[in-house]
This record gives C-alpha cells, sequence and structure tokens, in this order.
C-alpha cells in the first residue's frame, strides 16, 4: 500500500494519466483514495475526456483493495473454527486446569500479572515443558535472563516420571521443542514476532503451539509517559501482533506483567488502561510466604466469571 | 504500518508515513537522496533510516535451519552451554551452595541489606574471587567496580587479597592434578588490585552515562567477567521528584544491564538498600527503589541479621530453590560463620 504510484508498477492499468488525475483532487496514497467519496471521483471522470478509461481504473484500483482485507464470517463458521482448531494447552498443573476449564486456549492471549516471586516464571516454565513433551513447538522470548535450562529439565524429567538414561532421548527431544530468544528492547520484540509471523506464513511443516514473552511489561514500561510520544502505539502494536498471531496460526500466547501500586495502596497490573484490552485472559498471581501456596485469581476471560481462584505449589 | 517497528524517532516516522513509506519493502529500493528531496530532511539523516532498514532485513535473511526465529537456541543446547559455565565463588561454602556454586555469569543479580551486613564487604569479595585463575577453579577475569556511595576501602581490599592469595598458595597442591605441569602463576595481591577497573560516580546522570558507556569498555577489555556496582539506589533515593520519571530511567538501565550480562557472558552484581514496606497491617523490610525494579534482577539475594548471626536468603530465582545460609565477615573477607558447631541442648 502507500503512495498509490508503487501500485502502478503491479497493474498497468494505473498509467500516468490516471495519476494526474488523482492528484488533481489530491490522492496521492491508497489512504487518501479510500477515503475520498467513490462517486464524487466517478462524477468528476465523466467531465474529463477519457471518461470511460478512468472509470473502468477506479473499479479495477477498488477490486484490488477489496483483496487486501479479511473475509467476512459468520458465527457458524467461527463456531466450526474454535472447535477444529483452536484446541486448549494443559499446563500439566491440575487446578490450573481444572480453573482454565482444560488449559490455555489457543487463540487467545493470556497474561500473568503478580508481584515479584509469586511463580510468574515458574508457571512458564512448567507450560511450555509440558507443551514440548506432548503437543509441539514452544517459542520463548525472555527479556530478563530468567530462561534456566536446568530448571527446565527438572521440569521436564519430573513430568516423564523416571530418571534413567534411557529416556535421555525423550528428553532431549523435549528441550529441543523448546527455542529461547533474548530480547532487550521493543524494536527487537517486534523483529522477532514479524519474522516468527513470516515463518509461520511461509512454511507449515513446524507447528509452533506456544509462545511465551517473559516479560512484556519490561520492554514497555521504559517507552510510556514521559515526552516520549510513540510508547503507547508501540505497546498496542505488539499487541496486535500478538493477538494476530494466536488467532491466525492457531498459537496460545502467554506474556507476564508485572504490579504498580494503584490508589489507596492496593497493587494493580502495570501499563495501564491502553493495554488492559488487549489480553484476553488475565490471571493474577499471589504467594503466601508463610505457607509457600500459590495461589491464581481470574482478573478477565471471556467467558468465565472472574474471582474464581484456585491453589497450586510449585515443586 | 511497517515503518513503525523501525528504531527511528517519531518525527521521522510521521514524515515518513504523511509521504507514503508505509512499509519496509516500499523503502527498500529507494536511493538515500530521492528520500531526502521527498520527505524534505538532509541527506544524512536519509541515510541513517536506511540503513536502519536494511539491518532489520539482513537480520531475517540469515535463515537457520534448526529454530524458528533467528537467533534463538533451543533449550537443549543451552543446557549444554549452561554445563560448562563456571560460577564466582563467595568463599563461603554454605553459601556457595545454595547458590548453585557461586554467583553465575550471564545473569544479573541483586543483593540487598541493611547498613553494616556486609554488602560492600561482599562486593569486593566478588571483585577479588573473579580473578581467581582457571586452574583455582575460578573465572579468571577481571572486575569492574561501580562504587557510588565511597564505600570501597583500597586497604580492606588489598587486605582481602592477600588472604585470597594465601589460601590459594595453601590448596595449590591440592589443584595441581599430577598429569598436567601446568604452573599456575602465583597471584600476587597487587596483581588483584591491578586487575579491578574502579569507576566512582556522583550523580544519577553519571550513573546512566556509565551504564550506556560499559558496553564499548566490556568491547575493548574482552576479560571482564564480572561487573559490581555498589550500591545502584544512592543517587535516585534522595531529591528525585518526579517518581514516573525515576521508574522510566531505572527500567531502561536494568535493560542495559541484562543486555551486557547476556552479550558478554559476566556476572553482574546490584547492590542495593532497604526500606520499610507496610502490607497487611505489619512493617516489612523491603528493598528499595520499588516494586517495578524488583523486575530488574535475574536472581535477588536478601541479606539480614537472625539474632547475632548474618543470613543470606534467596528471595526471587528462576533456577534456584529458597534457602537461607549463614555467613561471617571476617578480616579475611565473607567467610563460613564460625558457629557451625552446633551447641546441643543437655537435657
Amino acid at each position: 500500500m502507500g503512495a498509490l504510484k508503487y501500485l502502478a508498477e503491479e497493474y498497468a492499468a494505473i498509467d500516468a494519466n490516471f495519476l494526474q488525475f488523482c492528484a488533481s483532487h489530491g490522492i496521492f496514497s491508497v489512504e487518501d483514495f479510500l477515503i475520498h467519496d467513490v462517486y464524487m471521483l466517478v462524477a468528476s471522470a465523466d467531465q474529463v475526456s477519457n471518461s470511460d478509461q478512468l472509470k473502468q481504473v477506479i473499479n479495477q484500483l477498488l477490486s484490488v483493495i477489496e483483496t487486501y482485507h479479511q473475509p467476512w464470517m459468520n458465527g457458524l463458521v467461527l463456531l466450526e473454527d474454535r472447535e477444529q482448531n483452536k484446541h486448549c494447552l494443559s499446563t500439566g498443573c491440575n487446578s490450573f486446569d481444572v480453573l482454565l476449564q482444560g488449559g490455555l486456549r489457543e487463540g487467545h492471549v493470556t497474561e500473568l500479572v503478580g508481584p515479584s516471586s509469586s511463580g510468574k516464571t515458574q508457571v512458564c516454565f512448567q507450560v511450555a515443558s509440558n507443551v514440548a513433551m506432548k503437543l509441539g513447538g514452544v517459542v520463548f522470548i525472555d527479556s530478563g535472563n530468567s530462561f534456566s535450562p536446568t530448571r527446565i529439565k527438572q521440569i521436564v524429567t519430573r513430568i516423564f516420571g523416571s530418571v534413567g538414561n534411557q529416556v535421555n532421548g525423550i528428553i532431549q527431544q523435549a528441550m529441543r521443542n523448546i527455542e529461547c530468544h533474548a530480547v532487550f528492547d521493543i524494536y527487537a520484540l517486534l523483529n522477532v514476532l514479524h519474522q516468527l509471523k513470516s515463518t509461520l506464513e511461509s512454511q507449515d511443516g513446524y507447528k509452533v503451539r506456544l509462545v511465551i514473552i517473559d516479560s512484556v511489561s519490561s520492554l514497555i514500561a521504559p517507552l510510556l509517559g514521559g515526552g516520549n510520544a510513540q510508547g503507547h502505539a508501540l505497546m498496542v502494536s505488539v499487541g496486535y501482533l500478538l493477538k494476530k498471531l494466536a488467532d491466525r496460526h492457531n498459537i496460545a500466547v502467554v506474556v507476564t506483567n508485572h504490579m504498580v501500586s494503584g490508589e489507596v495502596g492496593n497493587l494493580k497490573p502495570a501499563l495501564g488502561e491502553s493495554w488492559k484490552n488487549i489480553p484476553h485472559v488475565r490471571l493474577q498471581f499471589s504467594h503466601d510466604h508463610a505457607t509457600n501456596v500459590y495461589g491464581v485469581c481470574i482478573l478477565k476471560h471471556p467467558f468465565m466469571a472472574s474471582g474464581r481462584s484456585a491453589n497450586f505449589i510449585i515443586p | 504500518m511497517e515503518v513503525l517497528r523501525l528504531p527511528l524517532s517519531a518525527s521521522q516516522k510521521g514524515k515518513l508515513i504523511s509521504a507514503g513509506y508505509t512499509s519496509i519493502a516500499s523503502l527498500s529500493s529507494i536511493s538515500p537522496s530521492h528520500l531526502a528531496l521527498e520527505l524534505k530532511i538532509s541527506e544524512t539523516e536519509a541515510l541513517e533510516i536506511l540503513k536502519s532498514v536494511s539491518n532489520g532485513s539482513r537480520l531475517e535473511s540469515t535463515s537457520n535451519s534448526h529454530t524458528i526465529v533467528n537467533g534463538a537456541q533451543s533449550a537443549w543446547e543451552m543446557l549444554q552451554e549452561e554445563e560448562t559455565l563456571v560460577h564466582i565463588t563467595t568463599s563461603c561454602a554454605d553459601l556457595d551452595n545454595i547458590l548453585g556454586g557461586g554467583i553465575s555469569c550471564k545473569e544479573v543479580t541483586e543483593i540487598g541489606g541493611v547498613p553494616g551486613i556486609g554488602k560492600t564487604q561482599l562486593g569486593i569479595q566478588l571483585a577479588v574471587n573473579v580473578q581467581i585463575p582457571y586452574d583455582y577453579g575460578g573465572v579468571g577475569g577481571k572486575a569492574i567496580y561501580i562504587d557510588t556511595e565511597g564505600s570501597f576501602m583500597v586497604e580492606r581490599a588489598l587486605q582481602i587479597a592477600e588472604a585470597c592469595s594465601a589460601d590459594m598458595a595453601e590448596y595449590s597442591p591440592l589443584y595441581r592434578k599430577g598429569s598436567q605441569a601446568c604452573e599456575a602463576k602465583m597471584m600476587q595481591p597487587k596483581d588483584f588490585l591491578e586487575n579491578i577497573f574502579y569507576f566512582r560516580v556522583c550523580s544519577y546522570t553519571e550513573q546512566i552515562a556509565l551504564v550506556n558507556y560499559l558496553d564499548k569498555f566490556i568491547t575493548e577489555h574482552k576479560d571482564v567477567k564480572a561487573v559490581i556496582i555498589d550500591s545502584i539506589t544512592f543517587h535516585f533515593r534522595q531529591d528525585f521528584d518526579d517518581m514516573a520519571l525515576r521508574t522510566r530511567v531505572l527500567g531502561g538501565m536494568a535493560l542495559n544491564l541484562m543486555k551486557l550480562a547476556r552479550k558478554f557472558g559476566l556476572a553482574v552484581v546490584i547492590l542495593n538498600q532497604v526500606t520499610t514496606k507496610y502490607s497487611d497491617g505489619s512493617f516489612r523490610l523491603a528493598l528499595a527503589l520499588g516494586d517495578s525494579w524488583s523486575h530488574a534482577s535475574t536472581n535477588r539475594i536478601i541479606l539480614h541479621w537472625n539474632g547475632n548471626q548474618r543470613y543470606a536468603y534467596i528471595d526471587k530465582s528462576p533456577s534456584l530453590r529458597s534457602a537461607s545460609a549463614p555467613y561471617s565477615v571476617t578480616p579475611e573477607g565473607i567467610r563460613n560463620s564460625a558457629s557451625n558447631n552446633k551447641r546441643i541442648k543437655n537435657t
């Protein structure tokens, strides 16, 4: 998209005459064309000499633009898509699965929010190990050097249930399914996500089932506020990219967020109001230091009541 | 709008979009002078913009057949690498045990505690211990010590270095494996001091500038294996009016330190102060700089008093279990606590 003259390279009908005609109406880019009233344009084309040719080009341009948006779908198509393509990924922890009615759903962006040391990274490791062992590929994007292969190996060994050399091959295969990438600023994150998107669009062989970003808030928080005008735009573009990845390629996306102090001394999730709408499911974690029990509570869910909670321990 | 992905300033992005360049492909085949004319900017600026575009696309084109995303590693490869990582010992066996061998390189460790608990002592001990040669089970690297409070005492560092050198001389027969006739050079105390790069920082702007400069410094001095910042809180606690700015600046600094640790494979140790927090009806000691700073480090260790004994407690770690270990500060540095002999109560 962009300037009309770049479309001219692909579609020969959009020639210099047409471009000049558009320029006389102040239309230089595709966006200008879309905003402009098409009937007015056709009416003014009638008054010019080669009106038929101009009208033909206008129609062709409109049909080209039609191909750029997604087709309309009805509820039945959506339901079928959900039942066939968007399965639930079990997290490996029973009480968690029961709380989420099956596990993490593909196509959803799930946010894990909680104060420091409340179990978010451990749950990410647990889910990653479980999915890598049984279901498919996992991409782990790490912004705090917290990915620990030793811990993953511990969890995978425990899931498999026995120790010994003969299971080494299975553990190796499971760990090969997890890819870890370290990013330290938002542009690197956007690059990684775009790369992932283009790889998934081009090749169908390797199935990625889960993408984890730990933590997205430490990448975005330094950009929000102050004189930086781009912070919110970048945050929302990351959010939409994640949602698109989740929906088009049937992936479950998990992001972690930290908490900041809100009014009256309560803690609230970081990243503000604009981020609130991006994840489909928001889960809040807490840790009771005395008993070493972790709690998780639903803050937001598309079809379950918020406030439901469960407890679990991390072995 | 793909141009939003590029690391450019907001005004440059605005000019690109209003001229109609919204995708990276449209920028790939244009010359700098043409771009400069269209956007009404200087040619050097146009050249910079095109360079950032080509950097991004170069990263995409090198395809590694093993991983889906370029630059990623599978967990199995990372496990193999991790088994070869050496830890920096703290000279206290109990503390090393709960840390899994010592302070691990490639991670940012935050150590906090009340005044007088031994944070600076631990920092100096680590600056000396990172230089222990590979033959003696150490890392064999240099250290950078960033001092914000002025609490680094050279005489104390010399004392600790002398004790470390004496320890190495004592244990050297044990380490010399008979088959390899390696003459491990004996490190003199002043050699230890030579390998510590000391920076004194007097304001928060200097601190931020120094952290940004460290990347270049370490590229020139490749054998630096530890960066110790003592303490990171001092200049940010007093007189900082804009709390939101403080959080943003600290967040950016934390990401910088993480990147350093990962890129050069060194250990970053941050010493922090404590503050009181009111929660659930009681006052608790918590580390300073707020909740958002608690995500700046990979591991967090809290030093506290328990009776007459100093304890170190692992508060947050992705791979280590929460545990506590006693230690003591002696004239030789940080050592095991002397009261290891448990007094059995005679009933």
